[in-house]
Formats: C-alpha cells, structure tokens, sequence
C-alpha cells in the first residue's frame, strides 16, 4: 500500500502523458479506452501540433506552448548540476579527508558550521542572494546558480565523505606513510579509490539537489533560455489553461532522471549512509 | 583546500544573513528609494493580519504533517527492517518520491488533485463515489489537506531511511536476549527498537518540523499559496511581500524573523544529536 502511495502519482502522470487530452477533459474521463498515443512528446521535441488539439468542439483546447521550452530547460539543468557534481569532488574530498585524518586549529568550530550552514532556510537567504547576484551582474547566468548549488551541497558531500573516510582503517595509510608517501599520494592512490562508491553517491546526491533546486534557480535565471527545470515546469503548470496531457508529458522527461539513478542512489548513497554510520 | 569548501559556504551564508539583518532595517525597493526604517519593517509585519494568517497556516501545516510523516516513516522503516522477497524493490520504489524535485512532485500532486480533470476526482467517480467532481483545490480546507498529503509523500521517504539505518545499527544479540526472554513483538519494539533508535527519532521530528517550517517549492507548485490565501505559509509570504509586493525590506524582516525561529530548532537538533556522532576526535 505504501508502495502504491509512492508510486500512484509518477503512473498517472506517465500514463496521462499518452493520452490525448480529450480523454482526459471528458466526465466520466477515458483513460483506458481512448488508446495511447505519442503526439504529446513529438509536439514537445518538433513543435508538431497534437491531433486532439486540432480537432475544434465544446472542449477546451490549449496548447501550453511553454512546454516546448522542457528540453532545453532540462539541458539547462544537466549543465548547472554537473558542474555542481564536479566542484563538490575538487573542494569536498580534500575538505573530508582533512576532517576526517588531519588536526588543524578550528576543525571543530568549521565542520559544524559547514554541517549547520543548510539548516537555514533557504527563504531567509533569498532576497539577499537576488540582491547580490544582480548588483554582480549575474543574473541570468548559470555561473551564479552553480556558485549557489555547489555552497548548498557541499556541506552533505563533506559529511557523507567524513563519515565514510572515518570508516577506513588508520592503518592502510599509516603502511604507506611508513612507504614514504605523501598525504596527497595517499588520498589519492589509497583512500580515494577506497571511497569510490560513496564518491560517487556523494556526486549523485549533489546532482540531485541541484537538478531539483527550485528556489534560487527562480530568482537567478530570468529568461526562458537559461531556466532550469524545475521553474519551467512549475510555469507551465501555473498557467490554469494548461493542457494537462503536454504537462504530464514534458514532467514525464523531467523525472526520469530521478527514475534513472534511483537505483544507483540507493546503492552507493544511501547505503553507504546506513553502513558509515554504523562504525 | 579545505579553505575553499569553508570558504564558499561562508560566503554564502555569513554575507547573505548579514545583509538580510542590516537591509530589514530599511525601506528597500527596486522601484522607490532606499530609506532608513528602523523597526518599522518588523513592527509592521507584526502588527499585520496576513502574518498572523500566514502563522497560523504554517502551524497547521506543520502539525499535520509532521506526526504523519514520522509515523508512516517509521512504519515503513520497521518493515524494511526486515529481509523479505522484493525488499530491493520495495526499497527503490519508496524512495522515488524524495528524488525528484519538490516543485515537480507539487505539479505531479495538482495532477492528482485538479478539480476538473484530475485522477482523484476521475477515479472516486468511476467508483461511483461522487456524483460530482469535488473542488479539492479551489475548497481552502481541502487545499490545505491535499498539499498535506503531498508533502508527506514527498518527505515520508527520508525519514524512513534515517529510521532504518538507526534500526541496523542494533546489535542483532539484542533482539534474540529479548526473543530468549519471550517477549512479543510489541514489547521487542518497545524494549529494544525504539530505546535505541530514539536519537534519531528526534533529529528526524526535529528536521521535517524545520522542513515544514520553510516548505516553498511544493506549495508554490501546487497552489500557488491559494485559493486566497489558504496556503500561504511563512515562507510564500516572504515570496509574495519581496516579488509580488516587491518590498525587499519587509520580505528580510520576515525572513530574520524565520531564521530566528530555525536557529531555535537547530540548536535543539544538535543538542539531541549524540555526542561524536559526526566528528570524533583524530586518532592519534
């Protein structure tokens, strides 16, 4: 049952963006009589227009024409997080593995100001942010959002990392301290490629987050060209003409990301979560 | 290299809660300009009724998820506790919802809700449970309850699984001393489990309170905030003073005023966090 609450909303979504919207405007609605079709997501990537929507009649028929911006909106958002994913490995491993390994004088004080830091609420920072962003002259650049995703996921890739180095036995390094190597060489060659499975759950969560960040992604990108997904989609819908069957089908391709990497989510991050935080 | 991680996060949060403090002090306006206001910003929020609306609505929210969000987290977490056939799918599935984003899952939420062609409505009349289409968005009761029950479906999932990694970490002895001892699955529970996943339990009732204290992106998604102002809780009532009324001094008083009552909240959460649980002293 728990598992039908989970799941109702993504089938009704996915099934409606088959559907031509007839279907689903009539009373009694006639999800499963009416057929399949594919006309919702070729209007979506060639802009030719649905069948249903052609035909004239008592039923309303709008063409949400600001769906069509849902594959360069989530280009957009591929774009932003992945940068996100790489700057939260080039600043977050060397952050983690000193926590982790290193004594150095405000270990304590930093660490949980950088764990804290993302309990504050996002709200609270959002005038400042758009204050800021727009006096720099960023608004309407990625540059600006990614800054701005990367300072809110770092804090979980140092403590996702912490907890996993912390995991790792003192003495694999200290035999290749003994070996004369580096710090650098050995969290290179020793921890990392230890690490690599919560390095990358750490990486997929960061993508995650930033792929779905709705807030900052609204206040920062302005015109269609650089809005992420999550601001397309939620303009779209906000439209009360909307067509909900060209809705479902652009949400259909903004989620399936999500539908993608679960899986590996679930195995790299969230179980290297429940084990990390068993030693 | 560790500076550039403190760094950022620095810059990005000292900066922005210090300019929000020193701009609600003013008038501040895209569109006037700037003055010095005092308290005026603060006194004017506190003296107006949508706050108080505002509040109020966050408050419901907040206690009509929250319970609901823990309970079902940990009901789900007791059953993934144990091995069964399909738990690995079980698992991802449950999952699913806190993956995708907020704003998504808000659009995907007045799908199911719409009044006019949604899968609720269209369902419940096949059925022959409704004779007409109910306005469960456009009714401000029953929008309140519908964007109660997407939130829980979008938060239910990561409180599970905090749940459940607090449940693995039991030594497995314990649970056959208590089977030796005879005792039901009830008393399991309530000698073994729950003494030992209690910690987790706050931080978890303490986050999703955090969570529903600033939800934005479903709300937003879902209603807008309406019908009237049935769903407007505190953080879309910065939105709409800041972008709609675009009065950044008012919108930063409020948002000092939320962060204050976060900051309250986070100094709880750390207190019930067990003492090393993230950070231990360095070997040697």
């Amino acid at each position: 049952m728990v598992v039908g609450f989970a799941l109702a909303p993504f089938m009704w979504v996915i099934l409606s963006g088959f559907l031509p919207e007839v279907a689903i405007l009539t009373v009694p609605p006639e999800w499963f009589r009416s057929g399949l079709i594919v006309d919702n997501y070729r209007y979506i990537l060639t802009g030719e227009i649905p069948r249903a929507h052609e035909v004239g009649g008592q039923l309303r028929r709008m063409i949400s024409e600001e769906v069509r911006h849902v594959p360069r909106a989530a280009l957009n958002s591929s774009v932003v997080a992945g940068a996100v994913l790489l700057l939260n490995w080039l600043l977050g491993v060397p952050a983690a593995y000193a926590y982790a390994r290193l004594r150095f004088p405000g270990r304590v004080a930093t660490f949980y100001f950088i764990t804290v830091s993302r309990l504050i609420p996002a709200v609270a920072l959002a005038i400042p942010y758009f204050l800021i962003v727009q006096r720099l002259g960023l608004l309407d650049r990625h540059f600006a959002l990614i800054l701005i995703h990367t300072a809110l996921t770092i804090p979980f890739t140092v403590l996702i990392l912490v907890l996993y180095f912390r995991s790792i036995p003192v003495e694999i390094e200290e035999s290749a301290q003994l070996d004369g190597a580096s710090r650098w060489a050995i969290l290179r060659k020793v921890m990392l490629p230890l690490a690599l499975p919560s390095l990358v759950g750490a990486g997929l969560f960061a993508f995650m987050l930033s792929y779905s960040e709705f807030l900052f992604a609204l206040l920062v990108t302005t015109s269609e060209y650089s809005r992420t997904l999550p601001v397309t989609l939620s303009s779209v819908a906000s439209n009360p003409d909307v067509s909900w069957s060209l809705l479902s089908a652009g949400t259909t391709l903004a989620v399936l990301p999500a539908l993608i990497l679960v899986w590996p989510i679930w195995r790299y991050m969230v179980r290297g979560l429940v084990s990390g935080s068993l030693n | 290299m560790i500076g550039g991680a403190v760094a950022i996060v620095a810059v990005f949060t000292l900066y922005p809660v210090g300019y929000a403090l020193i701009g609600s002090l003013y008038n501040l306006s895209p569109i006037l300009p700037r003055s010095f206001a005092g308290l005026m910003n603060f006194s004017h929020i506190f003296g107006s009724q949508y706050f108080g609306f505002a509040l109020k609505t966050t408050a419901v929210f907040a206690l009509l998820t929250v319970p609901a969000i823990v309970v079902l987290g940990l009901l789900v977490a007791l059953l993934l506790d144990r091995r069964f056939r399909g738990d690995g799918f079980v698992k991802v599935a449950i999952l699913l919802p806190w993956t995708i984003p907020a704003a998504t899952g808000g659009v995907m939420w007045k799908g199911v809700f719409a009044d006019s062609w949604g899968a609720l409505n269209g369902t419940l009349y096949q059925l022959g449970l409704i004779r007409e289409y109910i306005s469960w968005l456009t009714d401000p009761t029953l929008a309140v309850a519908a964007t109660t029950v997407a939130q829980v479906w979008a938060q239910f999932p990561l409180a599970a699984v905090l749940l459940l990694a607090a449940m693995q970490a039991i030594p497995d002895e314990l649970y056959e001393a208590a089977a030796i001892d005879g005792a039901s699955g009830l008393r399991r529970f309530a000698a073994v489990t729950f003494p030992h996943i209690r910690p987790m339990l706050i931080v978890v009732i303490l986050f999703e309170l955090l969570l529903a204290l600033t939800a934005f992106d479903l709300i937003f998604a879902m209603t807008g905030g309406g019908p009237g102002t049935a769903t407007t809780v505190l953080s879309y009532f910065i939105w709409s003073e800041s972008f709609k009324m675009l009065s950044f001094g008012r919108g930063m008083a409020l948002a000092v005023i939320i962060a204050g009552m976060a900051v309250i909240l986070i100094a709880g959460l750390l207190r019930f966090m067990p003492r090393g649980a993230l950070l231990e002293e360095v070997p040697r």
